[in-house]
């Protein structure tokens, strides 16, 4: 009888405790969420996040952020939820290929995104197209990125370095004149600048000299006097992040911005909000800019940037938001996450305006997966009233007139069997 | 020509002064304590973002005193907590700590501040030129080298007259002799690493108006700076000045010929004087070795 009683206190407390058990982990245990069929994609995000690009990369990362919120909030890409993994390169290529590896092979993401670095970006390129997973480059501008060393997994967003120099040179020929001072940094990105710039000057018969100035430098003071002494029409400036910072404030404490005019392609937002109101000068090339009155749906993206993260939207943000965009509805469109029917997708697919956010339709090329964006042409200024409005658009040149056509990219696709 | 390579150079003495100022920091640090302050660069950055965030409420002139004072007050701070308890080991425990804290301060600027560059302007009368021929030199730049100047001449008569000075410079000789003596070594060392750091933090303020504040400015400043006290010798306070000094004539005068080899000449006169004269040009014999 004792035995009997004690069977069935025992017997009960098991089940209290297995029903206890089970209970515990439904919350704990990860594998049995997936078991329920909701795993999310997963899209890795590499960037540097440390160094000197921190400030535009972290941009880029806010900007896919908040399409990942977006997108969630319809329903996520063929019915599920986008997760965002972001690592830091920390500007580095061997940091940048060990993370991408990391997140390809230990954490399972479909997607990869990344990085400014055009190096890092052309280094990790080669790990994703070994392991067949889709790329979308939101921010590195070096050419061949789309050019020589184009792959069929890799899409790139920003313009290249020959799109911002074909947009701008004919402007700057004609507003200066011919005769032109470079002031180059010395690696990929620079030499690229430099070289398209002065493809388009030669063309029309102009002279130039320049100088390749290490990154980093601090003082530009001896490249401004050389530049001074050889007295150029305009004066161009192809430094990048800080070191464009630190050069231009230099150049208006020595009071050169009345002597010799200052130009080039890329003069970033987050680098003019850097600069005294007297620095914020010259003429240059936006791949994207906040204020179009006539592209209604830019401002709804402007105001949910202001409130996610308290700065103005700039063309940084804009590239992790259209890098996010662009692969989920490339993937709903093939219906499928599978990177070759995803790519084959996002070829000469057009962008919606309120992705694009600009006046033309913006769509990756099928030659060499470039993205053709509106270039915006104009004029750095200091603050007159809104405090976030620095730039006066002049001219804005459609993407596929400054990309020039698809043959000369140098770019050869080929997909897997 | 010869227009521009007397610009050059002159341009590069004032390129050179701001390394003095770095370098003179860093060798005190070094002299005594024996410590290879890798975190210099961090330093700096923190006085320039200090003055940044305290000039809106004091005034330019107030900061350039009140922000390196507080850069010194952190590094006494941090002298007392952490570099304390690797005196006397191997200088790679301190080089390893330094190079650490760097890393600390770079993510901790960024994360008070944030990356973005902040617009850190000196009074508007003192970023001009004083000719449009001399372009080059502003008055802003002259400032800077008064204040070197000042801080040079103000550190010498520092060491020579005062009896923290001369503690100081004693110590660097014999430190086991002058704390038999009596003196409160600890203390000493703690002083003196507040005043290496009080020159880093008035670099940071004077750099915030010549370069872009933000979170990696000191890296780039750093070795340099670490190269002038090699050319100019270990040990020797005279010699780092006159080391800041060459190193920024060499490069303002390397990019007329070859403007992209001028941060790497620098590199090029330290293995050159490592190779002939290792002590250094006017250091003396046997100190690091």
């Amino acid at each position: 009888m004792s035995q009997n009683i004690n069977c069935r206190i025992v017997r009960r407390r098991q089940v209290l405790q297995a029903g206890a058990a089970i209970g515990a982990l439904q919350f704990a245990a990860p594998f049995i969420i997936q078991a329920r069929g909701e795993t999310p994609i997963k899209i890795g995000m590499v960037d540097p996040l440390t160094g000197a690009y921190a400030a535009v990369a972290r941009s880029e990362v806010e900007g896919a952020k908040l399409a990942v919120q977006e997108i969630n909030g319809k329903g996520g890409i063929t019915g599920r939820p986008i997760e965002l993994l972001v690592e830091d390169s920390a500007n580095d290529t061997g940091t940048g290929v060990q993370k991408t590896r990391k997140l390809i092979e230990r954490d399972g993401v479909s997607f990869i995104i990344g990085d400014v670095n055009s190096g890092v970006a052309l280094a990790i390129a080669q790990v994703t197209n070994e392991k067949k997973i889709l790329h979308v480059v939101p921010g590195g501008h070096s050419d061949a990125i789309t050019g020589s060393d184009c792959h069929w997994n890799v899409f790139r967003v920003c313009n290249s370095t020959v799109m911002d120099g074909n947009a701008i040179a004919d402007v700057l020929m004609e507003k200066f004149g011919k005769k032109w001072y470079f002031l180059t940094p010395d690696y990929a990105y620079g030499h690229s600048v430099q070289a398209a710039l002065v493809k388009k000057l030669e063309a029309k018969g102009g002279k130039w000299e320049g100088a390749l100035a290490p990154i980093g430098t601090p003082d530009y003071s001896s490249y401004l006097i050389k530049a001074k002494s050889y007295g150029p029409d305009v004066l161009i400036n192809v430094m990048g992040a800080g070191d464009q910072v630190n050069s231009i404030k230099q150049y208006v404490q020595f009071g050169l911005a009345k002597q010799m005019p200052m130009g080039g392609t890329l003069f970033e937002l987050e680098s003019v909000l850097a600069l005294p109101d007297d620095a914020r000068a010259g003429w240059w090339t936006y791949e994207w800019y906040w204020n179009q009155p006539k592209v209604p749906q830019a401002a709804k993206f402007v105001a949910d940037i202001k409130k996610q993260t308290n700065q103005i939207a700039t063309a940084r943000h804009w590239f992790g938001y259209v890098s996010i965009h662009s692969i989920a509805l490339a993937a709903n469109q093939a219906k499928s996450v599978d990177s070759v029917a995803v790519a084959h997708a996002l070829e000469d697919m057009k962008l919606p305006p309120e992705v694009g956010l600009i006046q033309n339709t913006a769509y990756f090329r099928k030659g060499d997966h470039q993205l053709m964006s509106d270039v915006f042409v104009g004029q750095a200024h200091g603050a007159k009233g809104n405090p976030d409005d620095l730039f006066e658009v002049t001219d804005v040149v459609p993407g596929e007139k400054a990309a020039g056509p698809v043959e000369q990219s140098g770019c050869k696709l080929t997909y897997p069997a | 020509m010869t227009q521009l390579i007397l610009y050059n150079t002159f341009n590069g003495l004032i390129i050179g002064t701001f390394y003095v100022l770095m370098a003179l920091g860093l060798s005190l640090i070094l002299n005594l304590s024996g410590v290879i302050n890798f975190a210099h660069g961090g330093f700096l950055a923190v006085g320039g973002y200090l003055a940044y965030t305290l000039s809106p409420y004091i005034g330019f002139w107030a900061a350039l005193i009140a922000a390196p004072l507080l850069t010194a007050c952190i590094g006494i701070a941090i002298e007392r907590t952490l570099i304390r308890r690797l005196y006397g080991r191997d200088p790679l425990y301190s080089l390893l700590l330094t190079f650490g804290l760097a890393f600390i301060f770079e993510d901790m600027t960024r994360a008070i501040w944030g990356a973005q560059g902040l617009p850190f302007t000196p009074p508007s009368f003192l970023t001009q030129p004083i000719s449009p021929d001399f372009f080059f030199i502003t008055y802003y730049r002259l400032f800077m080298m008064a204040v070197v100047g000042i801080v040079v001449l103000g550190l010498f008569l520092f060491l020579r007259y005062t009896r923290l000075g001369v503690r100081i410079r004693a110590g660097t000789l014999d430190l086991e002799t002058v704390s038999a003596l009596g003196v409160n070594v600890r203390a000493l060392r703690t002083m003196n690493f507040a005043v290496g750091i009080f020159l880093a933090g008035l670099a940071g303020v004077l750099a915030g108006g010549n370069l872009s504040l933000e979170p990696t400015m000191g890296a780039n400043v750093l070795m340099p700076s670490f190269v002038a006290i090699i050319v100019g010798g270990v040990g020797s306070l005279h010699g780092t000045l006159f080391g800041g000094l060459l190193i920024g004539v060499a490069s303002g005068l390397t990019t007329v010929w070859f403007p992209s080899a001028s941060e790497a000449v620098i590199y090029v006169i330290m293995a050159v004087v490592l190779l002939v004269r290792p002590r250094g040009l006017m250091g003396e014999e046997g100190i690091m070795s």
